[in-house]
């Protein structure tokens, strides 16, 4: 291994990403994303649109649909409509909830006897689905033990007193940023990478690479440390951006945080060498990276879903790319702060090495120094 | 129109001579599509739950009970709290559940018992349903017990189990009609500006028009049949979705969509000169769409910006045109805004992309 000749290689690329102003894309790219997701992307569901349909017009019916425009988890409209109509309303994807009250509600309740409440919710995307469905029966069920409490034996009932570890206020911001910021490291840099060979081979000055005495270990090493160099900015960037735009904690080392991140880049540059290498045309290595990184990167990484709910094939794909542990110790990092002292952080970082190895050296075995 | 279906021909044999590409659509549109649908999940399930238990463990067996598949896992008994936090840290645990040794006699004797319930909520959307769900046993355990005055009937309209399978291959297979189209009708143009046949191309004596059309509808043409190949044999076939709609009308929807979003490559193709360029002002152009098209989150709770935003994206008319078409099987006159939305963003697309590409100069 020559550091001369890794260095001139090195210049090189350098110089044509500033010469075609990709260095721009660069850094204006992870700085997007995370801007974007993280003020784009809401799983709690705030100002659901309500309906509520009231056909008894009593005062008990009146307070019940008071309690529903109190809430900021409903924007309520309170109407006399028939249910048909109503219904039309979900179909046009103009109501999210409706809830129905029956004639003689009040006075049925006033006798003591059960009343039913129809409570209707779009169910084309279920999370949302059951999460107005849980926030309604809450609220339904709070306004009545509020109302009757003179006679029903309060002495049954349980109150759930709840503690939230780690993300206290539930915010959406803490349960993304971290993942999203494993996600640009997977999809940035491994979209970079996948130029680099390819894109030599469609030009043909790949066989400057074939003709001199360059050797594969060498020629790889400097494509890779070139993206790495460029890259290790970005990850003291969306560090600042997480902690002083969207106001994360930062409760781990930030040492773990830097090598961890450092180790990840290793790898998304090589999976991005990979593709390059295997690959005769700059759109085949492109598709190619955004299928095995892009997806993944949102979809298995712990992101959005827990792995521990995840099924059968998608629980081992989640296992087999390494976005996932990179999840894991960006929340731990952000979050949690158990640092090295966990053995499953130490497992997880291992097993990143590992990757980092594994793909480099795929690529260096496929990597050809003549034509086919 | 000879020299139109002259160029359709040479590009659609182009794609088959490339059978790397080939294999990879026909592997996005069938497994890729399964594996979305069939493991990914965004709700709780299999929660696993721990548990220390002080009371007698008469009525806390009973409500323990309320918990099981497919939501909890069965409940693992700890000894201390300091075990099971360790454990909720280590991942292995998300909710754990603490009965203080009063518990028996409140509930029974003095009134205002409490269950306390610890959160891992670095998931916060699952540990929000984890929480609703112990929110509900216990309601639902109070009602048992005859406490509550009303009676809920619930009812999700559309997907009545709330199924995510549906969901997750239809979102899946809308985000990749878009990645696939925009990426490859904007490498048939810059492939042939890398190689210098563009120009030729300009210089035969055909209207440019007729050579970027034709060049895009191949392109659509691919996608299209992928389409229908996922959802013939992926979304019916396999998942057997329910179908409210009409399945002409979204195929026909699909068609114009595909054809706008392949007007974002031939934007894209029109500003850039190396695939390179392509490809990232790709990313910085369709990520943002992908993800806030309103797929994922509802547009109406976005940042109000990216509300303005989404406007105009097209995805955002496709996304929710196909879940009404879908799901909640919208009468086809209430589809229009959908068509108006894809349609008049692709002409203009079209028109800005074919005046800067269709001249020599």
């Amino acid at each position: 291994m020559r550091i001369s000749v890794i260095k001139a290689y090195f210049k090189k690329e350098m110089k044509e990403m500033v010469r075609e102003k990709l260095i721009i894309y660069l850094y204006v790219i992870p700085f997007l994303f995370i801007l974007l997701f993280g003020y784009g992307i809401r799983m709690e569901v705030l100002n659901t649109r309500t309906l509520i349909i009231d056909n008894d017009q009593s005062k008990l019916s009146y307070e019940f649909a008071s309690k529903f425009e109190h809430s900021k988890y409903f924007n309520t409209d309170v109407q006399t409509l028939s249910e048909q109509d109503a219904m039309k309303l979900i179909k046009q994807n103009k109501k999210d909830l409706i809830i129905i009250i029956e004639p003689g509600f009040q006075k049925l309740l006033a006798k003591g006897q059960k009343v039913h409440l129809g409570v209707f919710t779009d169910g084309s995307f279920p999370l949302r689905a059951k999460t107005i469905e849980g926030y309604a029966m809450g609220t339904i069920y709070d306004f009545f033990f509020e109302k009757f409490k003179h006679r029903l034996d309060m002495k049954g009932l349980i109150t759930v007193n709840q503690r939230n570890l780690f993300n206290q206020a539930m915010r959406d911001e803490e349960m993304i940023i971290p993942g999203l910021i494993a996600f640009i490291y997977l999809v940035v840099p491994a979209m970079m990478a996948a130029f680099l060979v390819v894109r030599e081979k469609e030009k043909g000055t790949i066989f400057n690479f074939y003709a001199s005495p360059i050797k594969k270990e060498e020629y790889l090493l400097a494509k890779l440390i070139h993206i790495f160099f460029l890259q290790s900015f970005n990850v003291i960037i969306l560090w600042l951006i997480a902690i002083y735009i969207f106001d994360l904690p930062f409760r781990g080392s930030f040492t773990l945080y830097f090598a961890s991140s450092m180790i990840y880049l290793i790898i998304s540059a090589s999976i991005g060498l990979l593709a390059s290498v295997i690959t005769s045309t700059q759109i085949v290595a492109i598709i190619l990276v955004a299928i095995v990184t892009v997806i993944p990167g949102f979809l298995y990484s712990g992101m959005i879903m827990p792995i521990s709910s995840m099924g059968g094939e998608a629980y081992i794909v989640a296992h087999l790319y390494p976005v996932m542990y990179l999840t894991h110790l960006m929340h731990d990092v952000f979050l949690v702060g158990d640092g090295l002292n966990a053995s499953q952080n130490v497992q997880y970082l291992l097993i990143l090495i590992a990757y980092a190895m594994i793909l480099f050296a795929l690529s260096y075995l496929f990597l050809k120094k003549r034509l086919k | 129109m000879k020299a139109f279906m002259a160029v359709l021909g040479k590009e659609l044999l182009e794609f088959m001579r490339l059978p790397g590409l080939v294999l990879l659509i026909l592997y996005i549109f069938t497994i890729e599509i399964y594996v979305a649908g069939a493991g990914i999940t965004l709700e709780a399930r299999n929660i696993s739950v721990g548990v220390v238990d002080y009371s007698p463990r008469v009525t806390s067996t009973k409500i323990l009970n309320h918990l099981h598949m497919p939501h909890f896992q069965n409940p693992i008994h700890y000894t201390s709290q300091e075990k099971l936090f360790e454990d909720i840290k280590n991942k292995k645990i998300m909710v754990g559940i603490v009965f203080e040794s009063d518990f028996e006699k409140k509930v029974y004797k003095e009134g205002g018992a409490k269950l306390n319930l610890l959160l891992d909520s670095t998931a916060s959307a699952q540990a929000f349903l984890a929480q609703l769900y112990i929110q509900n046993i216990l309601y639902d355990y109070q009602n048992a017990m005859d406490l509550s005055p009303i009676i809920i009937d619930n009812h999700k309209l559309f997907n009545p189990n709330a199924e995510f399978t549906y969901f997750m291959s239809i979102t899946e297979l809308l985000a990749i009609i878009t990645l696939l189209s925009v990426l490859l009708s904007a490498a048939v143009f810059v492939n042939e500006k890398e190689n210098g046949t563009w120009d030729l191309m300009l210089l035969m004596p055909v209207e440019p028009r007729t050579i970027i059309l034709a060049k895009i509808l191949s392109q659509v043409l691919i996608i299209m049949a992928g389409t229908i190949m996922a959802v013939g044999l992926v979304i019916f076939g396999i998942f057997d979705a329910p179908f409210n709609g009409s399945f002409t009308i979204f195929l026909l929807l699909t068609f114009f969509y595909t054809f706008t979003s392949a007007g974002i490559g031939l934007f894209i193709a029109a500003v850039s000169k190396t695939i390179m360029e392509v490809a990232q002002l790709a990313t910085l152009i369709m990520m943002p769409m992908i993800f806030l098209s309103g797929a994922w989150t509802p547009v109406y709770a976005m940042h109000p910006v990216l509300e303005a935003l989404s406007y105009v994206s097209p995805l955002r008319y496709y996304i929710e045109g196909s879940q009404s078409i879908f799901f909640r099987g919208t009468d086809i006159i209430d589809l229009w805004p959908y068509f108006l939305g894809v349609i008049s963003i692709g002409s203009v697309l079209f028109w800005l992309g074919i005046r800067k590409i269709g001249k020599l100069f």
